[in-house]
């Protein structure tokens, strides 16, 4: 196990697991917001590290730059959101956010 | 030069299609012209792209590895149907502009009908499989759309439901089709596959075969799908005469005379072919004979006229059937939109409430006079040259006892013509008050009346361009008099018009075979339910719809719901990779 | 030996991230999360990056995120979960694992030494030109987006 590719790769898939897991059985919108923020910490640490083995360090980098704002602004626009849904609707609890639903 | 008009054929109807809908409902006036403006320039530049067909490909886009290139060729199966398709589509839209007029939605219809000018010019211009099945559903959408357009009355609504569903599922036939050519040749060009049908392994060629025999008899309204062209009936008669008359229900045809040299040598293929034809043909002259309503009665004859041209390619006649597609294109597209005129002055279809009405709509009746003559198979007209055509085609290639079937339906199509003009012009006036037809329908009905009677002249000129731009399918050309001669010297053209006169005869002295008339009324019974066919298609659009309000109960809405069915994808495409290495 | 306490560490924060009942307690584990990531990308080799995880992860988002919770309030919901905790089990093991199972080969990868390490500045603004543009765009897009929605509480409580 002194094998540093195989520990990051796992904790990788480890973060990658637990966000998909809260994105399944959550019901609650801000911990949905804080699941993808989960999620995308396990891609950023996979895209860095396969920059990394290649020799390629910036090329990772930069694209794990693009991924933090991108997931950024979805935390941003996403809590906004949730302030507003809660604001008019009085629930953040996802069943009970079926206006659309016929 | 092609590739621009090409490009003109299809794209403009578009471009028009989407400004029409764009200016809004305020401005109807400026929607009638822009919608008269678009269909006409593209009638113009497909009339243009007749005189440079060439069997070559003319416009290639490259779509990416799976799609394969975007071909279109502009030989003369395609120009002339693109020509067909467009110019009956602007006259159709004339005539909108008096039969639409102070209707509300007027954006929408126009957009529909523009819409589909464009996709039909494109479904065949086309010389990619999987292109061609997209126009397909273009033009099943739009026709869908245009036949429930007064969506407030729930007839309409279930008889464009119960067309769309069954056109859809006989496009199932076409995409599978499409993609056996993709799996065995690599590409989805089926030029290829036509000079060289070789190139599929025998069972899938006739997969294939049978595929696109089931989408056209879908499409074309054939047996046994044809019952949902009688209930397409509630759309706006502009409409029946341009989708379900000249122009959509051909797709099917020009689908079986294009792959005619591929699938000719499939066993049984051409047999299958030539019943289906057959039946419908015979079954819808039937069906006829007994219907009151005026409508029903040219989609009944549309049926069996289609039925004649499926006979005509299953017997190996390209030529004759395809003749006899623009000559039917041309009068039946005459008679719907002259009827369109009647039923729009006295405010019913049902001919029983008509009668008498030759006085009080001369012009009218002199159009609508000049289609029945056509259709029924008078000589001079369009109508005897095609149907002589293919009756001689049906005689010398086909078994006997279809030909026997064609002729007694040629009476028939005489028999229930005359029994329609008679119950419409003659016999004890109506009291309803009438006019008749007004300016702009007039526009639209006199060049079709023209070309109902001089349009059979182009026969050699056609024929000829035919024979140069489709190589496979080994057309033999004659000029316009030698196919007179031809058609002047068989006696199959004597034994058809002894029955034509026969059929004249017989309704001549109708009161005299009331006899004969009681003993078939079990048949009209019978002709009433469409031979049964009806409950069949109603089976099939209750359990179609039955199985999509199942299908709504995943549509949950709920996130949890959805990540997991993405979960469930992720884990299907992995696995399907894993597994192919 | 480091990088397997940094990686240990960063499951616990996250599996407490999402465990917790308090919304607030939440969120500071998922700065506690980001912190252990920004360390372990630090430690992968890639600093530059490390601190921008830093100060984005851990600051902007946490701070957000408590006003965010704070405006909303923070009542303990017991809800059930919206999929039953077998089935998502057995889709998460399912996915991970088949996604495990195609990751064998990196037992045979050593992280090479990096001979001569490039500016950061040079390749961000010249060869990724591109993302640094849609970057911007994100960012214009985000906050046309967040004004439009707030927007429409102040006018509301200004008509009221």
């Amino acid at each position: 196990m002194t094998n540093i590719p195989i520990i990051i790769m796992l904790a990788v898939l480890c973060l990658v697991g637990i966000g998909f897991y809260a994105l399944l059985t959550t019901r609650n919108l801000i911990k949905v917001i804080i699941a993808l923020q989960i999620l995308v910490k396990g891609g950023l640490l996979a895209l860095v590290l396969a920059g990394r083995i290649q020799g390629q360090v910036m090329v990772g980098q930069s694209m794990a730059l693009t991924a933090i704002v991108a997931d950024t602004i979805v935390a941003v626009v996403g809590l906004a959101l949730a302030v507003q849904v809660r604001k008019h609707h009085g629930t953040i609890d996802l069943k009970q956010l079926t206006k659309l639903k016929r | 030069m092609a590739s621009t008009l090409i490009l003109l054929v299809i794209g403009l109807p578009w471009i028009g299609a989407l400004l029409v809908w764009w200016i809004g409902d305020k401005r109807s006036a400026l929607q009638h012209a822009l919608a008269i403006a678009f269909s006409v320039a593209s009638g113009a530049a497909a009339v243009v792209l007749i005189f440079n067909a060439s069997a070559s490909t003319v416009i290639s886009l490259d779509a990416g590895g799976v799609f394969g290139q975007f071909t279109f060729v502009a030989d003369g199966l395609g120009v002339y149907l693109a020509a067909i398709a467009t110019v009956i589509g602007s006259l159709a839209v004339i005539f909108s502009v008096n039969y639409m007029h102070g209707e509300k939605g007027l954006g929408r219809y126009y957009a529909m009908v523009l819409f589909f000018i464009g996709g039909m010019a494109g479904l065949v211009l086309t010389s990619n499989l999987l292109l061609m099945f997209l126009f397909w559903e273009i033009t099943a959408l739009c026709s869908y759309a245009l036949i429930a357009f007064n969506n407030d009355d729930p007839k309409a609504v279930a008889g464009g439901i119960k067309a769309l569903i069954i056109t859809q599922l006989g496009g199932i036939g076409l995409l599978a089709g499409a993609l056996i050519l993709y799996s065995q040749t690599g590409s989805y060009d089926f030029n290829q596959m036509i000079a060289n049908p070789g190139l599929i392994n025998p069972q899938l060629l006739a997969g294939m075969a049978f595929g696109c025999l089931i989408a056209a008899a879908a499409k074309s309204a054939q047996f046994p799908f044809f019952t949902w062209l009688p209930d397409a009936m509630e759309a706006p008669t502009p409409i029946s005469a341009l989708i379900h008359a000249a122009t959509m229900v051909n797709a099917g045809v020009y689908l079986l005379a294009r792959f005619f040299p591929a699938f000719e040598a499939v066993p049984g293929w051409k047999t299958s072919v030539i019943i289906v034809g057959m039946v419908s043909a015979f079954i819808s002259a039937i069906m006829a004979l007994f219907a009151y309503d005026l409508k029903r009665v040219l989609a009944y004859s549309t049926i069996s006229q289609l039925g004649y041209m499926v006979f005509a390619i299953g017997c190996g006649g390209i030529y004759a059937s395809q003749f006899h597609l623009f000559s039917h294109s041309i009068f039946k597209a005459l008679l719907f939109l002259s009827a369109g005129a009647i039923i729009h002055s006295v405010g019913t279809r049902d001919m029983r409430e008509m009668g008498g009405l030759g006085k009080k709509m001369p012009f009218t009746r002199v159009v609508f006079i000049i289609g029945a003559l056509a259709l029924a198979g008078i000589p001079i007209l369009n109508g005897f040259w095609s149907k002589e055509l293919v009756l001689e085609a049906g005689l010398t290639n086909g078994p006997v006892w279809a030909y026997i079937i064609m002729l007694i339906t040629a009476g028939l199509t005489a028999f229930y013509t005359f029994r329609m003009v008679w119950m419409v012009f003659f016999g004890k006036p109506s009291e309803k008050h009438v006019h008749d037809a007004q300016p702009a329908m007039k526009v639209a009905l006199a060049p079709l009346a023209l070309g109902a009677v001089v349009a059979w002249l182009l026969a050699g000129p056609f024929a000829s361009m035919l024979q140069s731009t489709l190589p496979a399918h080994k057309i033999h050309a004659l000029s316009t008099i030698e196919i007179m001669m031809e058609v002047i010297k068989a006696p199959a053209t004597y034994i058809a018009l002894a029955v034509v006169a026969l059929g004249l005869v017989a309704w001549w002295q109708r009161k005299n075979l009331t006899g004969i008339g009681k003993a078939f009324h079990w048949l009209g019974y019978a002709a009433n339910n469409s031979f049964g066919f009806e409950a069949v298609n109603k089976f099939i659009v209750r359990e179609t719809q039955a199985v999509a309000e199942e299908l709504r109960d995943t549509q949950t809405g709920l996130l949890n719901w959805n990540i997991a069915g993405l979960l469930i994808g992720l884990i299907a495409v992995i696995i399907i990779l894993v597994m192919g290495g | 030996m480091i990088n397997a306490l940094v990686a240990v560490a960063m499951i616990i924060c996250a599996i407490q991230a999402i465990r917790v009942k308090k919304l607030l307690t939440s969120a500071l584990w998922l700065a506690g999360c980001s912190a252990m990531v920004a360390l372990m990308l630090y430690l992968i080799g890639a600093p530059e990056i490390a601190v921008i995880e830093l100060s984005v992860g851990a600051g902007l988002v946490t701070v957000l995120f408590v006003f965010a919770i704070n405006i909303i309030g923070d009542e303990k919901p017991v809800l059930e979960p919206g999929i039953p905790p077998l089935v998502a089990w057995a889709l998460i093991i399912l996915s991970i694992g088949i996604l495990a199972y195609l990751n064998l080969p990196l037992l045979s990868v050593v992280i090479p030494d990096l001979a001569e390490i490039p500016m950061a500045s040079t390749t961000i603004w010249n060869d990724r030109m591109l993302d640094v543009i849609l970057q911007v765009l994100l960012i214009f897009v985000g906050v046309l987006g967040v004004i439009g929605l707030i927007s429409d509480s102040k006018a509301k409580e200004i008509n009221q």
